[in-house]
Protein backbone atom coordinates (compact mmCIF):
# COMPACT_ATOMS: atom_id res chain seq x y z
CA UNK A 1 0.00 0.00 0.00
CA UNK A 2 1.67 3.37 -1.01
CA UNK A 3 -0.55 6.07 -2.01
CA UNK A 4 1.14 8.81 -2.75
CA UNK A 5 -0.02 12.82 -2.54
CA UNK A 6 -1.97 13.31 -5.95
CA UNK A 7 0.59 14.24 -9.11
CA UNK A 8 -2.42 14.63 -11.85
CA UNK A 9 -2.12 17.19 -13.78
CA UNK A 10 -1.24 20.58 -13.34
CA UNK A 11 -3.53 22.61 -11.57
CA UNK A 12 -5.66 19.74 -10.68
CA UNK A 13 -4.47 19.92 -6.86
CA UNK A 14 -4.36 23.71 -6.70
CA UNK A 15 -8.22 23.62 -7.60
CA UNK A 16 -9.42 20.97 -4.94
CA UNK A 17 -7.62 22.65 -2.58
CA UNK A 18 -9.40 26.06 -3.63
CA UNK A 19 -12.47 24.36 -3.20
CA UNK A 20 -11.60 22.74 0.19
CA UNK A 21 -11.05 25.12 2.60
CA UNK A 22 -13.62 27.90 0.56
CA UNK A 23 -16.46 26.21 3.12
CA UNK A 24 -16.80 23.82 5.34
CA UNK A 25 -19.56 22.39 3.01
CA UNK A 26 -19.47 23.28 -0.62
CA UNK A 27 -23.14 24.29 -1.92
CA UNK A 28 -23.87 24.07 -5.06
CA UNK A 29 -22.94 27.97 -6.07
CA UNK A 30 -19.23 27.44 -4.87
CA UNK A 31 -19.08 23.98 -6.97
CA UNK A 32 -20.28 26.12 -10.04
CA UNK A 33 -17.60 29.15 -9.67
CA UNK A 34 -14.89 26.43 -9.27
CA UNK A 35 -15.68 24.45 -12.67
CA UNK A 36 -16.24 27.91 -14.11
CA UNK A 37 -12.63 28.11 -12.87
CA UNK A 38 -11.04 24.99 -13.62
CA UNK A 39 -13.22 23.80 -16.42
CA UNK A 40 -11.39 20.93 -17.23
CA UNK A 41 -11.74 19.59 -13.73
CA UNK A 42 -15.50 19.42 -13.16
CA UNK A 43 -15.99 16.08 -12.73
CA UNK A 44 -12.70 16.19 -10.07
CA UNK A 45 -14.27 19.08 -8.11
CA UNK A 46 -17.41 17.10 -8.53
CA UNK A 47 -16.93 14.25 -6.66
CA UNK A 48 -14.33 15.82 -4.22
CA UNK A 49 -17.72 17.77 -3.48
CA UNK A 50 -18.98 15.07 -2.16
CA UNK A 51 -16.58 13.51 -0.36
CA UNK A 52 -16.17 16.75 1.48
CA UNK A 53 -20.03 16.98 1.93
CA UNK A 54 -19.99 13.29 3.46
CA UNK A 55 -17.19 13.66 5.64
CA UNK A 56 -18.17 17.26 7.04
CA UNK A 57 -21.64 15.46 8.20
CA UNK A 58 -19.87 13.22 10.70
CA UNK A 59 -18.03 17.23 12.36
CA UNK A 60 -14.83 17.54 14.07
CA UNK A 61 -16.11 17.27 17.90
CA UNK A 62 -14.89 13.56 18.53
CA UNK A 63 -11.29 15.49 16.92
CA UNK A 64 -11.14 18.36 18.89
CA UNK A 65 -12.46 15.97 22.66
CA UNK A 66 -9.12 13.80 21.72
CA UNK A 67 -6.90 16.13 20.75
CA UNK A 68 -7.52 18.11 23.91
CA UNK A 69 -7.41 14.93 26.11
CA UNK A 70 -3.52 14.07 24.24
CA UNK A 71 -0.33 15.32 25.24
CA UNK A 72 1.22 17.68 22.70
CA UNK A 73 4.73 16.59 23.31
CA UNK A 74 4.67 12.45 23.51
CA UNK A 75 4.60 11.92 20.01
CA UNK A 76 3.39 8.35 19.41
CA UNK A 77 5.66 5.92 17.03
CA UNK A 78 3.77 7.02 13.87
CA UNK A 79 4.41 10.55 14.29
CA UNK A 80 8.53 9.86 15.38
CA UNK A 81 8.54 7.51 12.21
CA UNK A 82 6.66 10.85 10.38
CA UNK A 83 9.13 12.99 11.45
CA UNK A 84 12.42 10.86 10.36
CA UNK A 85 10.35 10.54 6.64
CA UNK A 86 10.84 14.88 6.94
CA UNK A 87 14.24 14.76 7.95
CA UNK A 88 15.49 12.08 4.96
CA UNK A 89 13.11 14.02 2.33
CA UNK A 90 15.09 17.14 3.75
CA UNK A 91 18.13 15.67 3.10
CA UNK A 92 17.67 14.44 -0.28
CA UNK A 93 16.06 17.82 -0.96
CA UNK A 94 19.09 19.08 0.38
CA UNK A 95 21.26 17.40 -1.53
CA UNK A 96 19.64 17.62 -4.59
CA UNK A 97 19.84 21.84 -4.38
CA UNK A 98 23.75 21.36 -4.07
CA UNK A 99 25.19 22.36 -7.39
CA UNK A 100 26.78 19.72 -9.31
CA UNK A 101 30.29 21.63 -9.35
CA UNK A 102 29.87 21.90 -5.86
CA UNK A 103 29.20 18.53 -5.76
CA UNK A 104 32.19 17.39 -7.30
CA UNK A 105 34.54 19.36 -4.77
CA UNK A 106 33.05 18.20 -1.59
CA UNK A 107 33.67 14.90 -0.18
CA UNK A 108 30.24 12.43 -0.37
CA UNK A 109 28.76 12.69 2.94
CA UNK A 110 26.01 9.62 3.24
CA UNK A 111 23.62 11.20 5.76
CA UNK A 112 21.98 14.31 7.03
CA UNK A 113 24.04 16.08 9.76
CA UNK A 114 21.99 16.80 12.57
CA UNK A 115 24.13 18.97 14.21
CA UNK A 116 25.08 21.36 11.08
CA UNK A 117 22.17 23.48 11.55
CA UNK A 118 23.02 24.24 14.89
CA UNK A 119 23.54 27.59 15.80
CA UNK A 120 26.02 28.34 18.37
CA UNK A 121 23.84 28.67 21.37
CA UNK A 122 21.91 25.78 20.11
CA UNK A 123 25.60 23.88 20.34
CA UNK A 124 26.51 24.89 23.72
CA UNK A 125 22.83 23.93 24.76
CA UNK A 126 22.70 20.53 23.59
CA UNK A 127 26.56 20.50 24.70
CA UNK A 128 24.99 21.11 28.41
CA UNK A 129 21.90 18.83 28.31
CA UNK A 130 24.69 16.22 27.16
CA UNK A 131 26.46 17.50 30.47
CA UNK A 132 29.92 17.58 28.08
CA UNK A 133 32.21 20.35 26.99
CA UNK A 134 31.91 21.42 23.07
CA UNK A 135 35.50 19.73 22.33
CA UNK A 136 33.49 16.20 22.81
CA UNK A 137 30.45 17.64 20.56
CA UNK A 138 32.60 18.72 18.06
CA UNK A 139 33.61 14.69 17.98
CA UNK A 140 30.01 13.87 17.17
CA UNK A 141 29.42 16.45 14.53
CA UNK A 142 32.38 16.00 12.93
CA UNK A 143 32.12 12.00 13.08
CA UNK A 144 35.48 11.38 15.22
CA UNK A 145 34.25 8.10 16.79
CA UNK A 146 34.37 5.10 15.49
CA UNK A 147 30.55 4.13 15.49
CA UNK A 148 30.90 0.40 16.52
CA UNK A 149 31.87 1.57 19.80
CA UNK A 150 28.82 3.99 20.30
CA UNK A 151 26.31 2.06 22.41
CA UNK A 152 22.55 2.29 21.94
CA UNK A 153 22.44 3.77 24.93
CA UNK A 154 24.67 7.29 23.92
CA UNK A 155 23.04 7.35 20.51
CA UNK A 156 19.25 7.06 21.92
CA UNK A 157 20.65 10.38 24.65
CA UNK A 158 22.16 11.92 21.77
CA UNK A 159 18.93 11.71 19.51
CA UNK A 160 16.70 12.89 22.78
CA UNK A 161 18.54 15.90 23.47
CA UNK A 162 19.04 16.83 19.92
CA UNK A 163 15.42 16.59 19.35
CA UNK A 164 16.22 14.28 16.60
CA UNK A 165 14.84 10.92 15.39
CA UNK A 166 16.90 8.14 16.08
CA UNK A 167 17.64 6.87 12.86
CA UNK A 168 18.46 9.88 11.68
CA UNK A 169 21.55 10.46 14.60
CA UNK A 170 22.47 6.84 14.18
CA UNK A 171 22.86 7.00 10.00
CA UNK A 172 24.74 10.52 11.18
CA UNK A 173 27.37 8.56 13.07
CA UNK A 174 27.32 5.42 10.74
CA UNK A 175 28.00 7.94 7.44
CA UNK A 176 31.63 8.66 5.89
CA UNK A 177 33.72 10.98 8.41
CA UNK A 178 33.91 14.55 6.53
CA UNK A 179 35.80 17.86 6.43
CA UNK A 180 33.85 18.92 9.44
CA UNK A 181 30.42 20.82 8.83
CA UNK A 182 30.60 23.40 6.22
CA UNK A 183 29.53 26.58 7.84
CA UNK A 184 29.84 25.59 11.18
CA UNK A 185 32.91 27.36 14.01
CA UNK A 186 35.23 26.08 15.15
CA UNK A 187 36.65 27.00 18.01
CA UNK A 188 40.44 24.91 17.93
CA UNK A 189 43.23 25.56 16.60
CA UNK A 190 42.77 23.57 13.39
CA UNK A 191 40.14 22.41 11.84
CA UNK A 192 38.91 18.69 12.55
CA UNK A 193 41.37 16.52 11.02
CA UNK A 194 39.73 13.41 8.40
CA UNK A 195 42.55 11.15 10.28
CA UNK A 196 41.42 7.66 11.75
CA UNK A 197 38.32 7.45 14.58
CA UNK A 198 38.56 7.23 17.97
CA UNK A 199 36.82 4.64 20.34
CA UNK A 200 34.29 6.04 22.09
CA UNK A 201 36.27 5.31 25.53
CA UNK A 202 39.45 7.45 23.42
CA UNK A 203 36.96 10.26 22.82
CA UNK A 204 35.28 10.35 26.24
CA UNK A 205 39.16 10.44 27.66
CA UNK A 206 40.17 12.76 25.67
CA UNK A 207 38.30 15.37 25.71
CA UNK A 208 39.37 17.33 28.82
CA UNK A 209 36.17 16.16 30.83
CA UNK A 210 35.71 15.88 34.04
CA UNK A 211 36.07 12.11 35.79
CA UNK A 212 32.12 12.43 36.59
CA UNK A 213 31.55 13.25 32.87
CA UNK A 214 33.18 10.97 31.47
CA UNK A 215 31.61 8.49 34.09
CA UNK A 216 28.66 9.12 33.30
CA UNK A 217 29.01 8.86 29.34
CA UNK A 218 30.75 5.67 29.61
CA UNK A 219 28.20 4.15 31.75
CA UNK A 220 25.15 5.20 28.99
CA UNK B 1 7.22 41.45 9.64
CA UNK B 2 5.48 37.87 8.35
CA UNK B 3 6.64 36.38 5.20
CA UNK B 4 3.73 37.00 2.94
CA UNK B 5 1.93 33.52 0.82
CA UNK B 6 2.73 33.57 -2.23
CA UNK B 7 0.02 30.85 -3.82
CA UNK B 8 -2.12 32.72 -6.01
CA UNK B 9 -5.75 31.70 -6.89
CA UNK B 10 -7.46 32.79 -9.91
CA UNK B 11 -9.01 35.44 -8.16
CA UNK B 12 -7.04 36.72 -5.59
CA UNK B 13 -3.92 35.54 -3.52
CA UNK B 14 -4.20 34.05 -0.20
CA UNK B 15 -4.35 35.70 2.68
CA UNK B 16 -4.34 34.16 6.77
CA UNK B 17 -6.96 35.19 8.48
CA UNK B 18 -6.03 38.76 11.03
CA UNK B 19 -5.92 36.12 14.47
CA UNK B 20 -3.40 34.09 12.42
CA UNK B 21 -1.65 36.66 11.35
CA UNK B 22 -1.36 38.16 14.85
CA UNK B 23 -0.81 34.96 16.39
CA UNK B 24 1.77 34.54 14.28
CA UNK B 25 3.65 37.68 15.05
CA UNK B 26 3.09 37.25 18.86
CA UNK B 27 4.82 33.38 18.69
CA UNK B 28 8.12 34.70 16.57
CA UNK B 29 8.57 36.56 19.62
CA UNK B 30 8.64 34.10 21.96
CA UNK B 31 11.62 32.08 23.93
CA UNK B 32 11.68 28.90 22.79
CA UNK B 33 10.90 27.99 26.36
CA UNK B 34 7.76 30.46 26.40
CA UNK B 35 6.79 29.12 23.39
CA UNK B 36 6.79 25.08 24.41
CA UNK B 37 4.61 26.52 27.20
CA UNK B 38 2.35 27.82 25.02
CA UNK B 39 2.01 24.94 22.83
CA UNK B 40 1.28 23.06 25.94
CA UNK B 41 -2.18 24.65 25.93
CA UNK B 42 -4.54 21.92 23.96
CA UNK B 43 -7.89 23.19 24.66
CA UNK B 44 -8.78 25.31 21.14
CA UNK B 45 -10.98 27.44 22.88
CA UNK B 46 -8.19 28.78 25.35
CA UNK B 47 -7.21 32.15 24.47
CA UNK B 48 -3.49 30.68 24.49
CA UNK B 49 -3.69 27.73 22.36
CA UNK B 50 -1.77 28.01 19.18
CA UNK B 51 -3.95 27.30 16.54
CA UNK B 52 -2.53 24.87 13.70
CA UNK B 53 -2.14 27.78 10.75
CA UNK B 54 0.46 29.30 13.23
CA UNK B 55 2.33 25.95 13.94
CA UNK B 56 2.44 25.59 10.14
CA UNK B 57 4.05 29.24 9.60
CA UNK B 58 6.44 28.34 12.33
CA UNK B 59 7.84 25.01 11.24
CA UNK B 60 8.10 26.86 7.53
CA UNK B 61 9.62 29.82 9.56
CA UNK B 62 12.76 27.73 10.88
CA UNK B 63 12.67 25.58 7.32
CA UNK B 64 13.62 29.50 6.13
CA UNK B 65 16.28 30.23 8.91
CA UNK B 66 17.54 26.86 9.53
CA UNK B 67 16.52 27.01 12.99
CA UNK B 68 16.48 22.64 13.62
CA UNK B 69 14.92 23.67 17.14
CA UNK B 70 12.07 25.37 16.26
CA UNK B 71 11.26 22.69 13.77
CA UNK B 72 12.18 20.06 16.12
CA UNK B 73 10.06 21.82 18.81
CA UNK B 74 6.87 22.37 16.54
CA UNK B 75 6.37 19.69 13.77
CA UNK B 76 5.73 16.35 16.15
CA UNK B 77 3.35 19.04 18.03
CA UNK B 78 1.50 19.70 15.02
CA UNK B 79 2.02 15.69 13.54
CA UNK B 80 0.31 14.86 16.83
CA UNK B 81 -2.50 17.23 16.15
CA UNK B 82 -2.58 15.24 12.70
CA UNK B 83 -2.52 11.89 13.81
CA UNK B 84 -5.25 12.41 16.48
CA UNK B 85 -7.48 13.92 13.09
CA UNK B 86 -6.55 10.68 11.45
CA UNK B 87 -7.18 8.24 14.31
CA UNK B 88 -10.91 9.93 14.61
CA UNK B 89 -10.95 10.05 10.71
CA UNK B 90 -9.92 6.94 9.47
CA UNK B 91 -10.77 4.69 11.83
CA UNK B 92 -9.58 0.87 11.98
CA UNK B 93 -12.35 -1.00 10.29
CA UNK B 94 -13.51 1.85 7.92
CA UNK B 95 -10.95 0.57 5.24
CA UNK B 96 -8.42 -2.45 5.39
CA UNK B 97 -5.00 -1.43 6.71
CA UNK B 98 -6.31 1.55 8.21
CA UNK B 99 -3.02 1.85 10.28
CA UNK B 100 -0.70 1.75 7.43
CA UNK B 101 -2.73 4.38 5.43
CA UNK B 102 -2.70 6.86 8.79
CA UNK B 103 0.80 6.69 8.94
CA UNK B 104 1.10 6.63 4.37
CA UNK B 105 -0.56 10.27 5.19
CA UNK B 106 1.31 11.40 8.03
CA UNK B 107 4.50 10.94 6.30
CA UNK B 108 3.11 12.43 3.38
CA UNK B 109 2.43 15.49 4.88
CA UNK B 110 6.05 15.22 7.03
CA UNK B 111 7.23 15.98 3.54
CA UNK B 112 5.60 18.62 2.60
CA UNK B 113 7.51 20.48 5.17
CA UNK B 114 10.81 19.07 3.80
CA UNK B 115 9.87 20.29 0.26
CA UNK B 116 8.33 23.42 0.83
CA UNK B 117 9.97 25.77 -1.63
CA UNK B 118 10.75 23.45 -4.44
CA UNK B 119 9.51 21.16 -6.68
CA UNK B 120 5.92 20.90 -8.57
CA UNK B 121 3.87 22.31 -5.28
CA UNK B 122 6.72 25.04 -3.82
CA UNK B 123 4.01 27.11 -1.97
CA UNK B 124 1.06 24.18 -1.22
CA UNK B 125 1.46 25.07 2.93
CA UNK B 126 0.31 28.24 1.93
CA UNK B 127 -3.10 26.79 1.85
CA UNK B 128 -2.76 25.29 5.59
CA UNK B 129 -1.85 28.78 6.79
CA UNK B 130 -5.19 30.12 5.78
CA UNK B 131 -7.22 27.28 6.61
CA UNK B 132 -5.28 24.69 8.14
CA UNK B 133 -8.42 21.78 8.88
CA UNK B 134 -9.81 22.34 5.52
CA UNK B 135 -6.86 22.05 3.46
CA UNK B 136 -5.84 18.84 6.13
CA UNK B 137 -9.18 17.31 5.25
CA UNK B 138 -8.44 17.59 1.50
CA UNK B 139 -4.89 16.20 1.80
CA UNK B 140 -6.88 12.83 3.95
CA UNK B 141 -9.85 12.42 1.85
CA UNK B 142 -7.53 13.19 -1.13
CA UNK B 143 -5.60 9.74 -0.04
CA UNK B 144 -8.23 7.90 1.56
CA UNK B 145 -10.06 8.20 -1.99
CA UNK B 146 -7.33 6.77 -3.89
CA UNK B 147 -6.70 4.04 -1.31
CA UNK B 148 -10.11 2.94 -1.40
CA UNK B 149 -10.48 3.30 -5.44
CA UNK B 150 -7.25 0.92 -5.44
CA UNK B 151 -8.98 -1.59 -2.99
CA UNK B 152 -11.76 -1.81 -4.50
CA UNK B 153 -12.40 -1.11 -8.45
CA UNK B 154 -15.84 -0.03 -9.03
CA UNK B 155 -17.76 -2.51 -10.68
CA UNK B 156 -20.35 -0.57 -12.84
CA UNK B 157 -23.89 -2.37 -12.56
CA UNK B 158 -26.33 -1.67 -15.27
CA UNK B 159 -28.72 0.74 -13.50
CA UNK B 160 -32.88 -0.86 -13.19
CA UNK B 161 -35.46 1.94 -14.38
CA UNK B 162 -37.85 2.57 -12.13
CA UNK B 163 -41.26 3.89 -12.23
CA UNK B 164 -41.51 4.33 -8.81
CA UNK B 165 -43.34 7.56 -7.24
CA UNK B 166 -40.28 9.77 -6.47
CA UNK B 167 -42.30 12.15 -4.10
CA UNK B 168 -43.31 9.39 -1.96
CA UNK B 169 -40.01 9.60 -0.78
CA UNK B 170 -39.66 13.59 -0.09
CA UNK B 171 -40.01 12.98 3.90
CA UNK B 172 -36.84 10.95 3.37
CA UNK B 173 -35.08 13.61 1.59
CA UNK B 174 -36.30 16.58 4.09
CA UNK B 175 -34.56 14.38 6.85
CA UNK B 176 -31.63 14.29 5.72
CA UNK B 177 -30.86 17.58 4.39
CA UNK B 178 -32.74 18.97 8.01
CA UNK B 179 -29.74 16.19 9.32
CA UNK B 180 -26.83 17.85 7.61
CA UNK B 181 -27.71 20.92 8.45
CA UNK B 182 -28.38 20.52 11.70
CA UNK B 183 -25.27 21.32 13.92
CA UNK B 184 -24.17 17.81 15.66
CA UNK B 185 -24.70 17.35 19.41
CA UNK B 186 -24.95 14.63 21.56
CA UNK B 187 -28.26 13.81 21.40
CA UNK B 188 -28.79 13.24 17.46
CA UNK B 189 -24.77 12.17 17.43
CA UNK B 190 -26.49 8.50 16.95
CA UNK B 191 -28.80 9.09 14.42
CA UNK B 192 -26.37 10.89 12.41
CA UNK B 193 -23.46 8.23 12.57
CA UNK B 194 -26.22 5.64 11.66
CA UNK B 195 -28.06 7.93 8.64
CA UNK B 196 -24.06 8.67 7.79
CA UNK B 197 -23.10 5.04 7.17
CA UNK B 198 -26.14 3.95 5.72
CA UNK B 199 -25.75 7.02 2.65
CA UNK B 200 -22.27 5.85 2.20
CA UNK B 201 -23.25 2.44 2.16
CA UNK B 202 -25.59 3.29 -1.22
CA UNK B 203 -24.03 2.29 -4.29
CA UNK B 204 -21.73 5.42 -5.17
CA UNK B 205 -24.19 6.74 -7.83
CA UNK B 206 -27.30 6.70 -5.86
CA UNK B 207 -24.67 8.52 -2.84
CA UNK B 208 -23.86 11.32 -5.19
CA UNK B 209 -27.37 11.84 -6.51
CA UNK B 210 -28.21 12.24 -2.62
CA UNK B 211 -25.43 14.19 -1.50
CA UNK B 212 -25.65 16.68 -4.89
CA UNK B 213 -29.48 17.25 -4.37
CA UNK B 214 -29.49 17.08 -0.74
CA UNK B 215 -27.08 18.21 0.67
CA UNK B 216 -25.17 20.38 -2.12
CA UNK B 217 -28.31 22.08 -3.49
CA UNK B 218 -28.69 21.00 -6.77
CA UNK B 219 -32.18 20.73 -8.90
CA UNK B 220 -32.26 17.20 -10.33
CA UNK B 221 -32.62 18.77 -13.92
CA UNK B 222 -33.50 22.21 -15.37
CA UNK B 223 -35.18 23.70 -18.85
CA UNK B 224 -32.41 25.74 -18.85
CA UNK B 225 -29.53 24.30 -20.81
CA UNK B 226 -27.06 26.99 -19.36
CA UNK B 227 -28.22 25.79 -15.33
CA UNK B 228 -25.95 23.07 -14.01
CA UNK B 229 -27.55 20.32 -12.05
CA UNK B 230 -27.14 17.22 -10.35
CA UNK B 231 -28.16 16.03 -14.22
CA UNK B 232 -25.60 17.84 -15.38
CA UNK B 233 -22.91 17.33 -12.96
CA UNK B 234 -23.41 13.75 -13.33
CA UNK B 235 -23.48 13.02 -16.94
CA UNK B 236 -27.21 11.90 -17.36
CA UNK B 237 -30.50 12.44 -17.63
CA UNK B 238 -33.27 14.04 -14.52
CA UNK B 239 -34.45 10.90 -14.85
CA UNK B 240 -31.38 8.95 -14.29
CA UNK B 241 -31.49 11.38 -11.11
CA UNK B 242 -34.81 10.42 -10.20
CA UNK B 243 -34.45 6.64 -10.60
CA UNK B 244 -31.48 6.85 -8.36
CA UNK B 245 -32.53 9.23 -6.05
CA UNK B 246 -35.78 6.90 -5.62
CA UNK B 247 -33.80 3.76 -5.48
CA UNK B 248 -31.22 5.47 -2.74
CA UNK B 249 -34.72 6.71 -0.75
CA UNK B 250 -36.03 3.16 -0.59
CA UNK B 251 -32.78 1.96 1.01
CA UNK B 252 -32.94 4.69 3.70
CA UNK B 253 -36.44 4.64 4.37
CA UNK B 254 -36.45 3.67 8.16
CA UNK B 255 -34.95 6.91 8.86
CA UNK B 256 -37.95 8.77 8.55
CA UNK B 257 -39.59 9.16 11.45
CA UNK B 258 -36.10 8.81 13.46
CA UNK B 259 -34.40 12.30 15.10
Amino acid sequence: MTPTVTAGPPGLREALYALSIAKDIPDATLLDEMVRRYPQFGTELTEHAIAIAIDAFRGDSAVVAAEAARDPFAPSPAVSRAMSRFQNRLHSVSKSQIAPETKSLSIPSEAFNPFISLSREEFRSFAKRLNVNSVFVGKLRDRQIDPDYLTPGFQRRVADDLRAPLDLVVAHFAAAQTAGARGQFFKADGRPTNGGRQSFEEAVRSSGLSEAQQAALLAL
Amino acid sequence: MIQSLNKAGDADPLIRPKTIEDQISATLRLSISNLKARLSVTDRADPEFVQSETLVHLVRHGRRTSNQTLISLVLPVLLNRCETNLLVKVPDGQIPEAASLREEILGAFSELFASDGVGDAPVELDFYECKFNRAFRFFRIDMVRRETARLKPIAQTPEQDLDGEPDAYEDVFARVSETFQASATQENEVFRSELMDAIQGLPPEERDAVILVHVVGYKEESDDPDEETAATRCNCTGRTIRNRLTRAAAKLVRFKEAL
